[in-house]
């Protein structure tokens, strides 16, 4: 593999850093209450009625 | 006899206008013409093929029809399991996920009397949107060579849109099944998560995979999806929830559907032809009856983020062995992706999974609310040339990649059921995609909505000259 082709180690940390920035921001707008279950009890709520 | 589409042969099949041997010979023919170029197949079975195809003639002549796909020739993508053929997902390892069961869609099909052909070329380790491998070949796409096919499902896309196949699974979890039919011109469908079982299919993403059709026709996908979807007690995340007639359901009028096309996110950075084409659907379904207006969704940004954490944290440890043990056998992409997840904290990653809990809940409520179907471009551009595309450095590659999936990424996040299916051809030929996003489990509605504007546009019958 040549250089070019490799990751660069400073763009792998800059990725970490964005992902791990964004999910701070957004993390603390979370209710106490809400679990990662949620996530199908919402598209099942969300189904046309039977 | 490889122009029509899967159920119209499946119609020939059962009037005995032509037998599964025959069908099966003109797809095996096609294949043996065309994908030395194309680069569909990684594993092709022609024996078993014709084996089951005269055992299914058999049948027939003694009056015994197995199901609604009696006698057709299909292929799954390089993930599915199928028992006696190898799964190398991909890799360069032809055994590559091993010990699994059968795939319950495959197991399903099987049973509705559908004849496997083989297993499909796609990227490595279904992480890529572009349809190259370093080990299997490039998927090269039927309407103009050296162009991207799509990805990470690019043998199926490629495979039904050139003929050798009459219908394909692919699987998506940022885009997989909708990229390679846009860029090849076909229908896909990515259905409700939890729809289908992923029971025997390679994971990638517990939370973010979908399996589902690659057909020529808004009808064939219907057909396929009504047969491999229900309850699967191997798949821990399907749904118990029952499949309601979908091929019935599809000359259902349009009229009064409520149709929204996004004001902000979908259409910045598309080219023109891509945004006339789905205006130009858009236009075509209101002149059909629908209720299309515009509508600001939310911003998909988070949801993206919310992607990225969990599609990273899981797919490196999923692949932790192949990445840490035999990093030299995957791309630089492949490995450059995987390397990201195995430093995300367990912190961040049950952040993402309980934001994505909200963030569906808010678009659902919000969305749908006002709405019955979104409608999209699938992809911003056609096809581009795969040498511009996955030309180093490898963070440049991954920022494309980034950018060619930022239209499918999010409802994959949001678990929607959502359609692809052709929006027209650019003036040089390349297909143009649109995707009909619906409810939780209201596949038969964008199935209902893609039905009417296939029928409405003049592409339908249109083939790849090859």
């Amino acid at each position: 593999m040549t250089d070019s082709q490799r990751a660069a180690p400073g763009q792998l940390q800059a990725d970490l850093a964005a992902l791990a920035g964004a999910i701070e921001r957004m993390g603390g707008e979370l209710a106490l209450g809400e679990e990662p279950s949620n996530f199908v009890a919402a598209l099942d709520a969300g189904a046309p009625r039977d | 006899m490889t122009d029509l589409t899967l159920g119209e042969l499946a119609s020939a099949i059962a009037a005995r206008k032509v037998s599964a041997l025959e069908a099966t010979d003109a797809c095996l023919e096609r294949i043996a013409r065309l994908d030395r170029r194309l680069r569909a197949f990684i594993t092709l079975d022609a024996d078993g093929a014709r084996a089951r195809a005269r055992a299914l003639d058999a049948d027939l002549a003694g009056g015994r029809r197995r199901g609604p796909l009696h006698g057709v020739p299909l292929a799954y993508k390089d993930l599915c399991h199928v028992p006696g053929l190898p799964t190398s997902c991909g890799t360069r390892t032809p055994e590559y996920f091993t010990g699994a069961v059968e795939c319950t869609a495959v197991a399903r099909l099987t049973a509705a009397g559908a004849i496997t052909l083989g297993k499909l070329n796609m990227t490595e380790l279904a992480l890529g949107p572009f349809g190259d491998n370093p080990h299997h070949g490039d998927v090269d796409n039927p309407w103009k060579a050296g162009h991207v096919s799509g990805g990470s499902s690019s043998g199926s896309g490629t495979a039904v849109a050139a003929g050798l196949a009459f219908g394909a699974l692919g699987s998506d979890t940022g885009g997989s099944i909708r990229l390679p039919a846009a860029c090849c011109g076909i229908v896909g469908l990515k259905p409700t998560y939890g729809r289908v079982s992923r029971a025997g299919a390679m994971p990638l993403s517990w939370s973010l995979d979908h399996l589902g059709p690659m057909t020529r026709s808004v009808r064939d996908a219907a057909l396929m999806l009504e047969i491999v979807a229900g309850h699967d007690s191997r798949d821990a995340t399907s749904s118990p929830r029952a499949v309601g007639p979908l091929v019935a359901a599809l000359e259902a009028p349009v009229r009064g559907v409520r149709v929204a096309l996004p004001e902000n996110y979908y259409f910045d950075g598309v080219t023109p032809e891509v945004r006339a084409a789905v205006e130009h659907a858009a236009r075509t379904l209101a002149s059909l009856g629908a209720d299309v207006r515009t509508l600001r969704l939310p911003d998909p940004a988070p949801m993206i983020d919310v992607c990225n954490i969990l599609a990273r944290s899981e797919s490196s440890t999923i692949h932790a062995r192949v990445a840490r043990e035999r990093p030299h056998e995957l791309g630089p992409a492949v490995r450059a992706r995987l390397e990201v997840g195995f430093h995300i904290s367990a912190h961040d990653y049950l952040q993402a999974a309980r934001l994505r809990a909200r963030l569906t809940r808010a678009f659902v409520d919000e969305v749908f609310g006002e709405v019955d179907a979104i409608l999209a471009p699938t992809i911003p551009e056609p096809a581009p040339a795969l040498a511009t595309v996955t030309a180093p450095p490898v963070e440049e590659i991954v920022r494309r990649m980034g950018r060619f999936s930022r239209l499918t990424r999010p409802f994959n996040g949001l678990g929607l059921p959502v359609l692809a299916v052709p929006a027209g051809f650019a003036s040089d030929g390349r297909p143009l995609g649109l995707q009909i996003v619906g409810r939780p489990f209201d596949e038969a509605s964008v199935l209902r909505l893609g039905h009417a504007w296939e029928h409405a546009a003049d592409w339908r019958t249109r083939r790849p000259s090859l």
